[in-house]
Formats: structure tokens, C-alpha cells, sequence
């Protein structure tokens, strides 16, 4: 075969090996949503996974959530007071802390944190045979180890995502009021008449499509680690890891764009 | 040695693959109950892909595989399960999970699979602890335990559902003498005693010729020989002799031409 048939056959084969990954990623949220009320029972493994995802990423989120608003309240306060217009500073941080970088980063740090950890912790799982294990044992890998995993993210993501959003409003308060000078009660007003359920629901629902999206990636790469290149070897966990992360954040940037302009 | 009716597991013209690249060339054999069959063969001989065959992790072609005269490749996802509850399967590292103790590693499958009690569940954890020599290791965690440890504990959960059926794969790697001979007298126990049948898969000669009553000698994806520990001893294939002999390959000669051919290149 020539050269340029040999180009298009490897093209073939990799395009191939595209859409049957994306078809197994996608037989893979089937099976942990269908695991969710397989035994065995889910509580306590989700408490404990509600502790690793959520309780434990509660420093970095808050410690975010005050520089994010303390930096929307030092630009907004300077933006605004061009235009004389400090008494919106409240409704600007709020808006943007609410609607955009709330969700945003919130997704990104716990993906930094925890979805890392996530997909290392299924990958040595897999490549030290523990999930064949559960499998020999009549045990679904899927609904023990992935399901309760997916139920712990879909409550902390919003819950984290609401610490960020309060703890970035009294940073942008902190800034903007009291270093800055803005009047406090038209901070507190403009929050409270701009700030409608619409954008409160358009954070929730970029949340939890974030929540989904993260532990899906996180769990998947790290489920098959290995299982592609039949090597299973530690190189393989720290790829599968380093996709997960980079794959959840670009992912969660594209799924951001497609909300907001679906909600807008 | 046993016919497809009798025997527990049958294999006919098995063929596996990786991708394009075939590792099993029509392996068949028979396994007769309540005895321990011995997978032998050299690393990357196929073994322990036969061995993912029959326990179900690599999918197998029609009329390839019959568990009790089963055709596995027929079972729904039903039969499956009721066969992985009849089974036991000690993988190679132990395959603990390292976020449990001993105790819940063994419980796992008795807290999914039964009803009893956690007062039940305790007892029976104890009992196999015990015949595994590990008890009073219960609330140690994987990591505090040494190798031979680790696949005894692995060996106490693969015992825990008490299965009919037992899968070992590399019992004795990476142990000293004094453990690997300690766990070859339980896998012979377990048989005798509860009349378990054992597929043991390994690649050593002393542990498996000890415990073996069958033994299927692997090269390269193909069968070399198969039949009593007598027979296999008394084979005359030559690379049957040479693993038995513990013989290395004859690396030389082969270096020898290579040296040759590099030097006749470079001369030209």
C-alpha cells in the first residue's frame, strides 16, 4: 500500500478507536447510573466520599472563594468608579460570582483536588487487580465504586459552589466596602435587587452538569487505566490522572459556554 | 484423563487474542472435579490469560469454554453472577483493598451475597482468618502485612462464600520457602477436606509437582503437555525437558550467529 493509504488507514483506525471510547465512556455513565440501586447498600461509602469531595476541598474552596471576590470587588469598585457607578458593585460582584466563576471554579479546584485523587485511587485499584477482584466476587465495580462516587459529587458540587459564592461576596464586600470605601448598604442593596432565582438556579444546574462531568472523566480514565495499552503499569495511573484533570477542566469550560447560552 | 461429561471444566480449541496478535492456539483439556489442576509454563507462555478465560474477565468464543457443561459464552448476566458466587479467585498480589482491614476485606462478599448477621459475619471471618493462619491479624490494614501475608488474607476472602471452585494464580511467587510450602499444604487441605476442586496457575516446578494430581505444561500459547505429574514428568518434548530441567535458552549460539551476521555487514 502506498504512503498515503497507509495515512488514510491509520486515520480510519484512530477515528475508530475514537467513537468506540466515546461509546464505551458512555456505556460506562449507563452502568454507574443503573449501579446506583444495585447492592451492596450505598450510605456509608457515600458519606465517606461526601467527606473526601466535599468537607476536605472546604479550605481551598473558601480560601478561592475570598481572593475571587476580593479581586471582582477591587476592578469592579475602579471599573465602576469611572462611571460613577460604585453603588453597582454589589449586583456586579454577585452576578458574576453567582452565574459564572462560582460554578467555574469551584468545578476546577475540586477537579484539581479531588478528581485527581478519584481517578489515582480506581487506577491503582485497577492495575493491583482489585476490580477484577470485585468482579470475581459477584460485586459490580460499577455500583460500588463508581455510583456512590457520582451521588457524592452531585451533593457537594452545589454545596461547594454556594460556600464559594458567599465567602467571594463578602470578599468583594471586605475590598470594595471596607478598604475601598463603597457604601455598604447600596452593596447590600444591589445584591438584593439584581440577584434574581433565575441566576441562582443557572449556578445550580452548572454545578451539578459539572459534578457529572468531573467524576464521570475522573472515574472512567482512572477504571481504565492500563486497559488500552495492556501494560498496566504505574505510567499508566499518572497518564490516566493527568487526562482526567486536563479533559474535566476543558470540559467544564465547553459545558459552560453551552449552558450559559442555552440559559441566557 | 476425564471425559467432557465428568469433568468440571472443559476447554475445546480455545484461541485468544490481544488486539490482532493471537496468545492461545487451540488449547483443550479437561479439569475432573475435586482435585487441583496445575496451569504450568513459562512467563508469557499464556497462562494466566487461560486462567482470565475461565474466570470469566476475557470474553470467550462459542463452544470454547463449558463450566459444568455450560457453555459459557451463552451465559447472561444472571448465570454470571451466580457462577462468581460459586467461585473463589486468589489473584496474584492478593488484591486487597488497601481502604479496608482484614476483617472487612473477608466480610465483603459475605455482607453482599448473604443475609446473616454482623455477629455471624464476625464468627466466619475468624474461622477463615484462622485456616489461613491470620488470626489475630484481623484489624490490620493490607499495607501493615508482608507479602506471603497479604495472599494468605487474599486466599481467606477467595474462601470466604466457601465455593466448590478455587482459582490461585502464582501462589508461591515472591515467597520464601517456609510460607510457599505453608500455603501448598493448605491448598491441599482445602481439597482434601472440603472436597474443593483448585486450578492453581504457577511456574514453580517444586510447589506444583507437591500439589498437582493434574498438570498442563504451556509454550508460547500452545499446549505441551497435559495429564498426571507422572506423565507430564515422563514427556519427551524437548521444551517439556527443558523447563523441567530448569535449562536456560540457548542464548549463545544465537548471539553467535547475530555476531557474525553484524560483522559481515560491517565489511562489506
Amino acid at each position: 500500500m502506498n504512503t498515503s493509504g497507509n495515512f488514510v488507514v491509520k486515520l480510519g483506525g484512530w477515528g475508530l478507536s475514537k467513537i468506540l471510547g466515546l461509546g464505551r465512556m458512555g456505556m460506562f455513565l449507563i452502568y454507574a447510573i443503573n449501579g446506583l440501586w444495585k447492592p451492596p447498600g450505598k450510605l456509608i461509602s457515600t458519606i465517606k466520599h461526601i467527606y473526601f469531595i466535599g468537607h476536605r476541598s472546604l479550605f481551598v474552596i473558601c480560601f478561592t472563594g475570598a481572593f475571587s471576590g476580593m479581586v471582582l470587588g477591587l476592578q469592579g469598585y475602579y471599573t465602576l468608579s469611572k462611571f460613577g457607578s460604585e453603588g453597582l458593585l454589589g449586583a456586579a460582584v454577585s452576578l458574576s460570582l453567582i452565574r459564572e466563576l462560582g460554578p467555574v471554579l469551584t468545578a476546577l479546584m475540586v477537579t484539581g483536588r479531588a478528581g485527581s485523587a478519584i481517578c489515582a485511587e480506581i487506577g491503582i485499584m485497577r492495575i493491583e487487580e482489585q476490580i477484577d477482584a470485585l468482579k470475581c466476587m459477584a460485586i459490580d465495580p460499577h455500583s460500588y465504586l463508581i455510583s456512590p462516587r457520582f451521588i457524592a459529587g452531585i451533593i457537594c458540587f452545589p454545596l461547594l459552589t454556594s460556600i464559594f459564592d458567599v465567602i467571594g461576596i463578602y470578599g468583594g464586600y471586605a475590598i470594595g466596602v471596607l478598604l475601598l470605601g463603597a457604601n455598604p448598604g447600596a452593596y447590600w442593596d444591589g445584591i438584593y435587587k439584581s440577584v434574581g432565582w433565575d441566576d441562582v438556579y443557572m449556578g445550580y444546574i452548572k454545578a451539578l452538569v459539572f459534578a457529572v462531568l468531573t467524576i464521570w472523566i475522573s472515574t472512567y480514565k482512572g477504571f481504565y487505566a492500563g486497559v488500552d495499552s495492556g501494560s498496566m503499569g504505574a505510567e499508566d495511573v499518572s497518564k490516566a490522572t493527568t487526562d482526567a484533570v486536563v479533559i474535566s477542566s476543558v470540559s467544564i469550560l465547553v459545558a459552560d459556554y453551552v449552558i450559559t447560552s442555552i440559559l441566557l | 484423563m476425564t471425559s467432557e461429561a465428568t469433568s468440571i471444566i472443559s476447554v475445546r480449541d480455545l484461541q485468544s487474542f490481544y488486539g490482532r496478535r493471537q496468545v492461545l492456539f487451540d488449547i483443550s483439556f479437561d479439569v475432573p472435579p475435586h482435585c487441583i489442576f496445575v496451569i504450568m509454563g513459562v512467563s508469557g507462555s499464556g497462562k494466566t490469560t487461560l486462567f482470565r478465560h475461565l474466570i470469566g474477565l476475557k470474553p470467550t468464543r462459542k463452544n470454547a469454554v463449558f463450566i459444568k457443561g455450560e457453555d459459557i459464552s451463552e451465559w447472561k448476566s444472571s448465570d454470571w453472577q451466580k457462577y462468581w458466587q460459586s467461585i473463589g479467585v486468589l489473584f496474584q498480589s492478593g488484591a486487597l483493598f488497601n481502604s479496608m482491614t482484614l476483617k472487612e476485606n473477608v466480610a465483603l462478599p459475605l455482607q453482599v451475597h448473604t443475609e446473616l448477621t454482623s455477629d455471624i459475619i464476625d464468627v466466619m471471618v475468624e474461622m477463615k482468618l484462622y485456616m489461613v493462619g491470620l488470626s489475630g491479624f484481623s484489624d490490620y490494614m493490607p499495607a501493615q502485612l508482608s507479602g506471603g501475608m497479604k495472599k494468605r488474607a487474599g486466599l481467606a476472602r477467595a474462601l470466604a462464600m466457601d465455593p466448590e471452585l478455587l482459582f490461585v494464580d502464582e501462589p508461591s511467587s515472591g515467597l520464601d520457602p517456609i510460607t510457599a510450602a505453608g500455603l501448598d499444604d493448605l491448598l491441599i487441605s482445602l481439597k482434601d477436606a472440603f472436597g474443593m476442586t483448585v486450578i492453581v496457575v504457577t511456574h514453580e516446578l517444586e510447589s506444583a509437582f507437591k500439589i498437582g494430581d493434574y498438570m498442563l505444561v504451556m509454550d508460547k500459547g500452545r499446549i505441551l503437555a497435559c495429564g498426571t505429574p507422572e506423565s507430564v514428568k515422563n514427556s519427551k518434548e524437548s521444551r517439556v525437558r527443558q523447563f523441567l530441567e530448569r535449562r536456560a535458552e540457548e542464548a549463545g549460539q544465537d548471539m553467535e550467529a547475530y555476531l557474525q551476521r553484524l560483522c559481515s555487514v560491517r565489511s562489506r
